[in-house]
């Protein structure tokens, strides 16, 4: 039984459908990357199973227990965290103010050994605790999303685009973190990546989607050699006999 | 609205308003209706634009000449690989009334099978729509030395191109322009020199045994074809066709390039294949032709979209269309609809058919046409219940478009209908059907033997089984070579079990295996949208389309469609076992044909481990 599943999702925003029937997986310890391009539905996914929105139809397991449909606050505290896109700190609270925040389920007595990991995690943290978090850097915001997160001591993670934005060198520092969590804390994650190579390196499997589908599932090894993959995610495309070729093979996602 | 086209057939070749050569008839219709008639409209970008049989005329004429100034003799191949733009069309005309002999590529072909044209063809000049369709060709030019020139329709991405063998379409048209300058003559001289034995089209048949062969179709080919359609169906100038089959099929050739021409009616093409359901709905043509495929989209649709309705919704639409069912018995038998049964159709016609056939593009329409490839006739029978007529046709590209035709009140579902004027058709002493007619093409190019077995002593052997019934109507069974043999001995057609599989809206195509086989079996190409909509109906948690043919439930619900077909054949006929086609194939890929259906031979061939499975567990 996996920590997480996803069955035949779908979920509107208002009219639209967002989400045409997803189902997905992740195992306990796990990395799992969702690919795709803008608007594939990626985001939506992590906020249905957030709950930050409701499925019209399908269910969400997490760790045995059914959550859709559960308010967010209801879903965190059974552990599941979630750095939004674009890392929605609050910018006129301090650093350290926003990790407080992100135990909002525990007792101040239990997390002041979490601050300091999270701190080991991220020092740059650390020196900045007491300034107002709109005053760090975007890759400081970052890592401030993930440390509010673990917070929580989560099982589950989810990381919503974590490399948006950011310097290459911070994106593979980023990685390198996302690795260390789950080896060192055994967390499970779901990572929603436009940045292919990163992702792939990281995760273990990885779904792609397309217009609310999964159309391609697979261990990440084998994505990484699947030509649709490499021409439309990866940038390796064949330049054709004139030099370069501007066309886009049909993807056939196999 | 005007269907007043003098014709006349003599045994030598058939005249349309005096012309006998499809060349001329363009020319005249050209100078006659000019400005003041619209002959083609194309949306792009959304919009709808026109072009008037001047324009058409124009386009052509500059593009023929471009040719000539290029150095085209009488008979020269042209190929063109485009979808169904406007392009293909002033190019087809061009290459035609100068004289060239002009030959269609699928845009669906992949490099090796463009490098197999263009040499078995010998062309020497080839018309690419886009950077896709010229890629295909660069890479294989160094093996096609009959190759000069390539004249691309769309430069988009191509600004720097800088190739001496290629030039663009608009080109093309400047070389032309100052060609005419020079020769303003020449236009009318080639036309007043085409003659009706001229070669005129090649079309390419899917070889199911060996390499695709050019049909050679000439100038009074088309010239009868056009007689005869025009004598069985009315097209007036005011009707409207939606142009989305491929060129490079005679369908699509022989209704929108010549069809439209001697009709003088309006072609409207897609925006792209992708665009067919709305643009179909925006143009509401008033005669439609569409292959089977595109029919049993149309019911899937419906089918799908009263799941989705209100209980209320569905009542409606059944009473409607028992009403219509019932009406159309009447009609079928030719006799009078009584007068209370007229008045219930009537207002439920208004009430829930008109928006029903509004949705699917077809309310306008006279009449709608299907043909070349089986189709089932309780689909036939959906489309009458709806309230439009639907008649089948059959022909082959051997014999340059249709044979036999089932005609307003001379029909008969399930049957392809009867003869059409000029044309005679007979059954072998094995049941093969042949044609004879002046739209019998001379050969395959450059294949004398295959040519010598197809056509015998003028009459085309054509590779169908059938029979003919009292009244001279006659009814397909299947292709000859298609016909299953049993280890049992039994003769099974496996097309009549297959339409009845493709009727169910989960089944996209099927392929009847069992041939020398104890039991017959088949494979499965699912309906990925509507089998979707049933995994989620039901829960059924899947990811990709490989997933979801493997769920257990997917393939119970086939196995039940399949049962339910069963119970309507013999227990010969019944299918034993079935595989699911676990990839999502396209048009690309070699198992489809470019109307994208199953090619029996490559589906037998490629799944043969498949297939070999569902007789080991016995």
């Amino acid at each position: 039984m996996a920590l997480l599943t996803v069955r035949n999702v779908e979920t509107y925003y208002g009219p639209i459908m967002a989400i045409r029937g997803v189902s997905l997986a992740v195992e306990d310890g796990s990395i799992v990357a969702v690919l795709g391009a803008n608007g594939a539905g990626k985001t939506t996914v992590l906020k249905t199973v957030c709950g930050a929105m409701d499925p019209r139809k399908g269910t969400v397991d997490f760790d045995g227990t059914d959550i859709t449909g559960l308010d967010p606050d209801r879903v965190a505290r059974l552990g599941i965290g979630h750095v939004p896109e674009g890392r929605e700190v609050f910018p006129f609270l301090t650093v350290e103010e926003n990790l407080v925040v992100g135990a909002f389920s525990r007792k101040r007595a239990d997390f002041s050994d979490d601050l300091q990991m999270v701190y080991g995690y991220f020092p740059a943290l650390a020196d900045r605790r007491r300034q107002p978090a709109g005053y760090l850097s975007g890759g400081e915001q970052q890592m401030l999303a993930i440390g509010r997160a673990l917070m929580l001591r989560p099982k589950l993670m989810l990381l919503d685009e974590p490399s948006l934005g950011l310097a290459p060198t911070l994106a593979q520092e980023i990685a390198t973190i996302v690795g260390r969590l789950r080896a060192e804390r055994r967390m499970a994650i779901l990572l929603v990546e436009q940045n292919a190579r990163m992702a792939l390196d990281v995760s273990d499997y990885g779904y792609v989607m397309e217009t609310g589908r999964i159309v391609m599932e697979d261990t990440c090894e084998r994505l990484k050699n699947a030509a649709d993959i490499q021409e439309f995610y990866l940038g390796m495309k064949d330049r054709g006999v004139r030099g370069r070729r501007r066309w886009k093979q049909r993807k056939t996602w196999r | 609205m005007e269907a007043a086209q003098d014709m006349a057939m003599n045994e030598n070749h058939t005249a349309i308003d005096g012309c006998v050569t499809v060349s001329a008839l363009f020319r005249k219709r050209v100078a006659e209706l000019g400005e003041s008639k619209v002959a083609l409209r194309e949306k792009d970008l959304g919009i709808w634009n026109e072009y008037t049989w001047a324009d058409y005329g124009a386009h052509a004429r500059l593009a023929g000449m471009g040719l000539l100034a290029l150095g085209l003799n009488r008979g020269d191949i042209c190929s063109v690989a485009a979808e169904t733009v406007k392009e293909w069309l002033f190019a087809d005309l061009g290459i035609i009334c100068v004289g060239g002999v002009s030959n269609g590529v699928y845009p669906t072909d992949s490099s090796s099978q463009v490098e197999y044209l263009i040499n078995d063809s010998g062309t020497r000049f080839y018309f690419a729509e886009d950077e896709e369709q010229l890629d295909k060709v660069l890479a294989v030019r160094e093996r096609t030395p009959t190759l000069e020139k390539i004249i691309i329709f769309d430069m988009e991405g191509l600004r720097d191109l800088d190739d001496p063998m290629c030039i663009s379409f608009e080109e093309l048209q400047r070389i032309g322009r100052d060609y005419g300058a020079e020769h303003p003559d020449s236009w009318d001289r080639e036309i007043d020199r085409a003659a009706p034995d001229d070669l005129m089209i090649l079309t390419y048949t899917s070889g199911t045994t060996g390499p695709p062969k050019g049909a050679m179709i000439s100038q009074g080919n088309v010239m009868f074809m056009m007689a005869a359609m025009m004598g069985s169906y009315t097209v007036f100038d005011s009707d409207e066709q939606l142009g989305f089959l491929p060129l490079a099929h005679v369908a699509g050739r022989v209704f929108y390039t010549f069809l439209g021409m001697t009709a003088a009616s309006v072609v409207n093409l897609v925006e792209s294949p992708e665009t067919l359901v709305q643009d179909l709905q925006e143009v509401s043509p008033t005669v439609h032709f569409a292959v089977p495929r595109v029919w049993e989209k149309q019911f899937s649709a419906v089918r799908i979209m009263l799941k989705e309705s209100t209980a209320l919704g569905r009542f409606a639409y059944n009473v409607a269309m028992a009403a219509g069912a019932r009406r159309a018995r009447y009609l079928k038998e030719n006799r009078p609809v009584p007068l209370p049964l007229r008045l219930a159709f009537f207002c439920l016609e208004r009430l829930v058919l008109k928006n029903v056939r509004r949705m699917l593009g077809i309310d306008s329409c006279r009449w709608l046409s299907t043909a070349a490839a089986p189709i089932a006739p309780d689909l036939i029978d959906w489309y009458w219940a709806l309230g439009k007529p639907m008649y089948e046709v059959y022909g082959q590209t051997e014999c340059s478009g249709i044979a036999t035709a089932n005609l307003p009140g001379d029909f008969r579902i399930g049957s392809v209908g009867k003869p059409t004027p000029g044309t005679e058709v007979v059954l072998s002493a094995d049941n093969e059907i042949l044609i004879r007619s002046p739209g019998v093409i001379q050969g395959y190019w450059n294949k004398p033997e295959q040519t010598a077995d197809t056509f015998v002593q003028g009459w085309l052997h054509t590779g169908d089984v059938g029979r003919i019934d009292d009244d001279g109507f006659i009814y397909l069974i299947d292709r000859m070579k298609d016909i299953i043999i049993t280890a049992g001995g039994k003769n099974i057609t496996p097309s009549e079990i297959e339409n009845q599989l493709k009727f169910s809206p989960y089944i996209t195509d099927a392929v009847v295996v069992g041939d020398r086989r104890p039991y017959l079996t088949c494979l499965v190409m699912i309906d990925q949208e509507n089998v979707t909509r049933f995994a989620q109906d039901n829960d059924v948690p899947f990811t990709t389309y490989t997933s979801l043919c493997h769920t257990r439930e997917v393939e119970d619900l086939i196995g039940t469609e399949i049962e339910e077909v069963n119970t309507r054949f013999a227990r010969v006929e019944t299918i034993k076992q079935f595989r699911l086609i676990d990839q999502l194939l396209d048009p690309e890929d070699d198992e489809l044909t470019p109307t994208q259906k199953l090619k029996r031979k490559v589906v037998n061939e490629k799944y043969s481990d498949l297939i070999d499975s569902m007789y080991q567990s016995a």
